[in-house]
Order: structure tokens, then C-alpha cells, then sequence
């Protein structure tokens, strides 16, 4: 396998830049995609997402990258807002619904504590997989408003003031990480090489 | 929850100067190298601020910027002279995961920050606060300190939060370049009365003060310049020093 990471650039301002220098930090190839036939060049996919759910959703379909996302079978993993939109529901500026890759909604983080959730954070790995293999108490840079609600497929927890919200996901080759390891030291480049490392479906 | 360890860069391109009450720079040296070396030591974050461009109505350098976000995996704010949603964008997408806004939004137009927390996310909006004490309110300032814009900070700093901003980076006029410890009630007063996170900045001149201003006035972050600047602690005896009194910062 050839081993190349793309990197969906579907027209929101973002960290795609961020993203692609911590992979190769990792030691990954990377490939920034435009359209969704470039698909068919990569391996496996990294979602990213800056902004708001309506947004990111609305600027994926006008890019066409809805249903080759659906469809999708590679490996995939979506960072902050890019896996709070594998979601079935969003309710962030009104009701949206996400790629429903994964059953789940995302609604506003229900704490007693400054909102967005920003710094680094511990993760408790409550399903080990292979994306968070090793990673057990690494600490993570988190800058959130909203949070993923999930009962089926969750793959590590934080606290944030005494709530436990969905740091990570994961279902089948689906994987979700509610934090930026692309900023978050070397902690963010070991799960980069881990997901470079992933040996496809799950 | 940690308690973010910031530095803070004030940039006259091509450099990082150190004002003293916001004037008399002195060159401290190179953004890009100083960002690493911070980055190393162990800092949580990292705001570049352009000091000069906004009162001297020039345009944002963006050459240093990206070299200077190229040295980091840790998150990068940007601010000093943003004027548009053109800048935010082009900030965005050459390394800043954040950008700060002062004078263009308290002098001329304060539905930028609406603007850009609906294109951008809040998380990604900082409102920079120049705050001067006068009796017994507090002033905003903007142009670094240098002029007043007779907004009161602490009614600014809830308008800006209902504007959507996701953060506040609040600087004392007074206390800034001192090294004589934080504005306390300042800092108490503003992390009090908004529901964002409140980054403190102006005043560390020591592990103590540091510690005094996280113990009283609990802000989500700190931003420290001189302390580091001239090499009297490293990031790295300030986290250890913060560990020792039980305030958790990160690794």
C-alpha cells in the first residue's frame, strides 16, 4: 500500500496547513484534496473542520463531497468539527444534519465552566483501538463549544469540571477525535503515526 | 482542567521588542527562533502580537507570521492590525488557529467580531483588551495603549462575548513591561463576569505573581513576555513552580 494520507479541503478557512505538517512530522505522505475524484489517489482520509457545523456542512455539498464521503470505505478520521459532522445531527445555528456516518448528535457542551473548552486536556481511552494505541493519559489541545452525544461507539472520555464528554470515537474504520493533534506537541504527532500506521478496515 | 502557560510575542517586523508600558521597545530578537524556543521549553500557546502596524496603519506582515507558525505544533493567535474578514482568512490559512482583534472593533466597527465568529467560530475569535485604570473603572485603549476609546472594559468585555468572541486577551496598560505583578482586580473582575475564557497578560515579574493571579482572579491562561524574554525563568520553572503550589498546568 502506497500509504498516502489526503487531506479534504472543502473551501473552509482552516488548519488543513497545520494538519499536513504534523502528518509529515509523522513521518506520512499527504495529499491535499480539492475534488472528491481525487479520492481514488489516497489511502486513507483526514476531515478536518474550522467554524460552524451549518457551515462546514454546507460547503461540503457545495464541493460535492457528501456522498463519495458516505460512500467512502477508506480508513478516516475527523478532527474537531470534522468529527462532530460524522454525526447524524448538529444544533449548532439551527438544525443540521451531518454525514451520519456515525449515530450521534452534537449539541452545546452542558458544563458549569468557561465554554469554549480550551487547553489541554487528559484522555481516558475507554475502548483501546489501534488510532489510540499507547495514548492513555496524553493530554490534548481542545478548543470546542460543542460536544459529541454518543452511546454506541465511543473511544475515549475527558472531564471538563466533573463532565465526561466524548473525546474520541471510533467505529469500524471510522474515527473521530474531538481535539487537535495537530497542536497538541508530540502527543498529537503519535497519533498522526499511529493513524499512518493503521492497517485499513476495521 | 489545566491552566494554559502563554507566551506572549510583541512583534515590531522584524522583530520581538519588549515595550515597557507599551513604549520604549527593546529588540529581544527573532519571532520564528523565539517561537521555537519556547515550543521546546514546553509552552501551551503561543500569541504573536503586531504592535506597531495598527498605529502606524500599515498592513499585517504575513511573511513572519507563517514562518513563525512553521515552528509549531501548539496553537498560534495572531493580532495587530486586523481590519477584515480578508485578514482573518489569510491568517487562517497560513498557521493562526486564532486571531485577536482590538482597535478596528472598538474604533471603527464592532460587527467585525459578529462577523467573524459566524464564518470562523467563536473559538477562533479573540478580542484583545487594552484596559487602563482610571479611579475606579477601567478604560479600553487600543493603537497599544496609546489611545482612548471611552469604552469601559468591563461593559465591553460582556459585548464583546455576546458578539461572539471566544476569548479575551486582557492587557493592562498600567501593569504592562513593570514586571510588578498583575492588575488583581482587573483580571477578577473581567474572568467573573464573562462565560469565555479570559487569557491575563501584563505584569508577571516573577513565579510569584504568576501564581498570585491564577490563585485570585482564576483565569483560563496567562501570557507572560519579559519574565521569558530575558531568560529570568524558563517555561519550564514556571510549570514546576505552578505544580509545586498545586495548580495544575499541563506536561
Amino acid at each position: 500500500m502506497s500509504n498516502i494520507i489526503g487531506i479534504v479541503n472543502y473551501g473552509i478557512a482552516g488548519n488543513i496547513h497545520s494538519i499536513k505538517k504534523a502528518i509529515e512530522a509523522a513521518g506520512g505522505k499527504t495529499l491535499v484534496i480539492n475534488k472528491p475524484k481525487q479520492f481514488n489517489k489516497v489511502d486513507k482520509l483526514v476531515l478536518p473542520g474550522v467554524g460552524s457545523f451549518k457551515d462546514a456542512m454546507q460547503e461540503l455539498e457545495n464541493n460535492g463531497f457528501i456522498e463519495p464521503l458516505k460512500d467512502n470505505k477508506k480508513p478516516i478520521l475527523g478532527i474537531c468539527l470534522g468529527m462532530q459532522i460524522l454525526a447524524t445531527v448538529g444544533f449548532e445555528y439551527g438544525t443540521t444534519n451531518g454525514l451520519g456516518l456515525i449515530k450521534a448528535e452534537v449539541r452545546p457542551m452542558l458544563v458549569n465552566a468557561k465554554v469554549p473548552h480550551v487547553g489541554f486536556n487528559t484522555i481516558d481511552v475507554v475502548n483501546d483501538n489501534e488510532l489510540l494505541y499507547g495514548l492513555e493519559g496524553e493530554e490534548y489541545y481542545f478548543m470546542h463549544s460543542y460536544e459529541v452525544i454518543n452511546y454506541t461507539d465511543i473511544a475515549a472520555l475527558t472531564k471538563y469540571n466533573n463532565h465526561s464528554f466524548v473525546s474520541s470515537i471510533r467505529k469500524g474504520s471510522i474515527y473521530g477525535v474531538q481535539f487537535h493533534p495537530e497542536k497538541s506537541r508530540e502527543a498529537g504527532i503519535k497519533l498522526f503515526k499511529n493513524f499512518i500506521n493503521l492497517q485499513g478496515v476495521g | 482542567m489545566t491552566v494554559r502557560i502563554i507566551v506572549k510575542l510583541d512583534i515590531k517586523p522584524p522583530y520581538v521588542v519588549k515595550p515597557v508600558h507599551f513604549e520604549g521597545l527593546r529588540k529581544m530578537g527573532d519571532p520564528s527562533e523565539l517561537a521555537k524556543k519556547y515550543y521546546d521549553q514546553g509552552a501551551d500557546e503561543l500569541v504573536y502580537i503586531d504592535i506597531v502596524s495598527s498605529l502606524y496603519q500599515r498592513n499585517i506582515i504575513f511573511d513572519e507570521i507563517e514562518k513563525t507558525a512553521n515552528e509549531l505544533f501548539i496553537p498560534f493567535s495572531v493580532g495587530g492590525a486586523v481590519r477584515s474578514i480578508d485578514d482573518f482568512s489569510k491568517l487562517f490559512h497560513i498557521g493562526a488557529d486564532k486571531v485577536a482583534i482590538n482597535t478596528y472593533a472598538v474604533q471603527e466597527n464592532p460587527d467585525i467580531i459578529d462577523n467573524a465568529a459566524k464564518i470562523f467560530g467563536n473559538q477562533a475569535v479573540v478580542v484583545n483588551i487594552e484596559a487602563k485604570k482610571w479611579g475606579d473603572y477601567w478604560e479600553c485603549y487600543t493603537d497599544c495603549g496609546r489611545m482612548q476609546s471611552g469604552k469601559n472594559v468591563l461593559e465591553w468585555a460582556k459585548e464583546v462575548e455576546d458578539r461572539g468572541a471566544g476569548e479575551i486577551l486582557l492587557q493592562s496598560v498600567d501593569s504592562d513591561g513593570r514586571n510588578r505583578g498583575f492588575d488583581l482586580e482587573l483580571c477578577k473582575k473581567v474572568v467573573e463576569l464573562v462565560g469565555i475564557p479570559v487569557v491575563v497578560s501584563s505584569g508577571a515579574g516573577s513565579l510569584e505573581d504568576i501564581k498570585k493571579v491564577i490563585e485570585y482572579a482564576k483565569p483560563s491562561g496567562v501570557a507572560i513576555a519579559s519574565l521569558l524574554h530575558y531568560d529570568k525563568n524558563t517555561i519550564k520553572d514556571i510549570k514546576d513552580y505552578l505544580r509545586k503550589n498545586n495548580i495544575e498546568v499541563s506536561k
